[in-house]
């Protein structure tokens, strides 16, 4: 475990702790460690974040810094654009739940962990860009295109304006209001992505360091090759992370855990009791068929969906069949890496992703599987052709 | 549509659980074929689809089955280490196990699902579960206690996996009396 800086002095300025994602990326595209960077780059405004596959410098220069309001997903972009990098390596920086769904695609046979390097980053939690403009002009009363940066730190959001005011308020807060980070984020108890490659972060950076230096720390070989890579081409130095900051990091890990528990039980708690089917399919039953979530979600990839098999699911009924939920739900709840994705996309707002993860919690016990962790478990209910006969 | 009512008002007066019960092609089946050709008497509750092994039960069949109105489902395959495909049966003790704590989550009482090993031999056996199943069923009551309107099969309206023969009783078909009406009223 290190803590790490570009050498560079732009990429210091532009990156957001030190800069030591953006001048590893640098290095992995220049000495042809890999063939692309898949980065999160900034549009007009820090609500307008979008994918982009950067080959150049100064291309992952300028998506820099990082941006707590574009919810993205890369594991199916890795999938559906680039051919599951079979014939292409990325290097691609991502958030537990991104880290989480490679692994769970490349179990499947959609991506090819060895050509994809994965840069993760610690994350608290992101938002939606509608809702973040609307708590940003009600509860901090600035128009939300005045604000440049936003952080999320030490449980408050932390906003920056144009003229250089800052302002923080509680997302304990927000959230009591129903603002704030996306219910999944609330509910994630992966806030360091330890599944992935590399992971990065600024929390653990403790002293004079804070602010200027990120912490790095090596989870695999490809992980390691990333580093060498990046001090043979004198992008970053890195020292020995000291000790209090580990376990400073491990502190700040554990309060993010227990307070996603404590969102997970009152979440999950509205479905809980008397009749509890019908008030799940209270929420299903908004449902228009339109199969946005199983465009999205990072788990669904069969070519043939079971779904759409006649005998299960009726065609053609608004809403769809009962047994189209519960499809979804018993393919998707074992291996869910609650990314929310499907709950965002979802023109009828059902919780989607909370239900799925509410049954997860429920099967957990039984499967003794956590999605996303190694390459090295199998999928649950592929297990069988391990069993002894 | 006067039948519907007419079943609804049977069902107050003395409502009748029905079990889906799967039954292996290679054990249970014969099981209850032994049971059968011995005379064992045992309840008629049960309505029995023979799959040829329990690997090949899809554990949405069974969701489909409490949907299609079934108060219990009943799962019944050979004993470990007998399997005609060597670990069929490995497989569908993992699913049901999988099942339950699914059943438990969408809010189905997992007691509702049935999951047991009988042998080609064990008609007793056989008679015996069916009995024990069906007292159980009657303890746990309709399921439409437990889903609603959501059971929508019970007895009329709905296929059991999409089979012709309850599709066709589902359309009200053979009001007239043809054939198909019978044979679904056997089995109903």
């Amino acid at each position: 475990m290190y803590y790490g800086r570009a050498t560079d002095k732009l990429v210091q300025e532009q990156g957001e702790c030190g800069g030591v994602i953006t001048a590893v990326l640098i290095a992995a595209v220049e000495q042809k460690l890999v063939d692309g960077a898949l980065v999160i780059k900034r549009g007009e405004s820090i609500y307008d974040g979008a994918p982009y596959f950067a080959t150049t410098k100064e291309e992952i220069t300028e998506a820099a810094g990082s941006l707590h309001c574009a919810p993205t997903l890369s594991a199916k972009l890795i999938k559906n654009d680039f051919n599951g990098a079979r014939d292409l390596r990325i290097a691609v920086t991502c958030k537990p739940c991104d880290a989480r769904a490679i692994i769970e695609l490349s179990k499947r046979n959609q991506i090819d962990l060895d050509n994809v390097y994965m840069i993760g980053v610690n994350c608290g939690g992101t938002m939606l860009p509608g809702p973040a403009r609307e708590m940003i002009r009600q509860f901090f009363d600035i128009d939300p295109e005045d604000v440049v940066k936003e952080e999320i730190d030490k449980g408050k959001l932390i906003i920056i304006t144009k003229d250089g005011q800052h302002k923080e308020l509680s997302i304990d807060d927000l959230e009591a209001e129903g603002y704030g980070r996306r219910t999944n984020c609330q509910r994630c108890e992966y806030n360091i992505p330890r599944m992935a490659d590399l992971a990065c972060g600024n929390w653990g950076v403790i002293g004079d360091d804070a602010g200027k230096v990120t912490f790095v720390e090596v989870r695999t070989e490809k992980g390691q090759k990333l580093l060498d890579t990046a001090i043979a081409a004198g992008a970053i130095t890195l020292k020995d992370a000291p000790p209090q900051g580990i376990a400073l990091r491990e502190k700040l890990d554990g309060i993010m855990v227990k307070m996603a528990r404590k969102a997970m039980a009152t979440q999950f708690a509205q479905f809980d009791g008397e009749r509890k089917f019908e008030r799940l399919f209270a929420q299903f039953d908004k449902c228009d068929g339109c199969r946005e979530c199983i465009d999205v979600c990072p788990i669904c990839s069969c070519v043939e969906c079971f779904t759409k098999q006649e005998f299960v699911v009726p065609k053609d009924t608004v809403p769809p069949d009962p047994m189209f939920h519960l499809t979804r739900l018993m393919h998707v709840s074992p291996s869910c890496v609650n990314c929310g994705q499907c709950e965002n996309v979802c023109p009828k707002k059902i919780p989607l992703a909370t239900i799925t993860h509410m049954v997860q919690s429920s099967v957990q016990g039984t499967l003794g599987y956590v999605p996303g962790q190694s390459t090295a478990d199998a999928i649950p209910l592929c297990k069988i052709a391990e069993v002894k006969a | 549509m006067s039948q519907a009512e007419d079943a609804t008002e049977m069902d107050e007066r003395q409502w009748e659980p029905s079990i889906l019960t799967f039954c292996c092609n290679w054990c249970s089946y014969a099981g209850a074929d032994g049971a059968g050709t011995a005379r064992m008497q045992y309840p008629p509750n049960a309505r029995v689809i023979r799959v040829m092994c329990t690997g090949r039960i899809n554990p949405l069949f069974i969701v489909k089955g409490f949907l299609a109105g079934a108060d219990m489902v009943m799962v019944l395959g050979c004993h470990f280490g007998d399997c005609h495909y060597l670990k069929g049966n490995y497989a569908c003790d993992m699913r049901m196990s999988y099942l339950k704590a699914y059943l438990q989550a969408i809010g189905i009482n997992p007691e509702r699902l049935y999951w047991d090993q009988i042998s080609a031999s064990e008609g007793i056996k056989f008679t015996e579960t069916m009995r024990n199943v069906v007292a159980k069923a009657k303890a746990l009551g309709p399921i439409a206690n437990e889903i609603g309107a959501y059971a929508h099969g019970t007895r009329q309206n709905r296929s059991i996996l999409g089979m012709s023969v309850f599709d066709a009783c589902a359309n009200g078909a053979g009001e007239n009396g043809s054939t198909t009406q019978e044979i679904a009223e056997d089995i109903w």
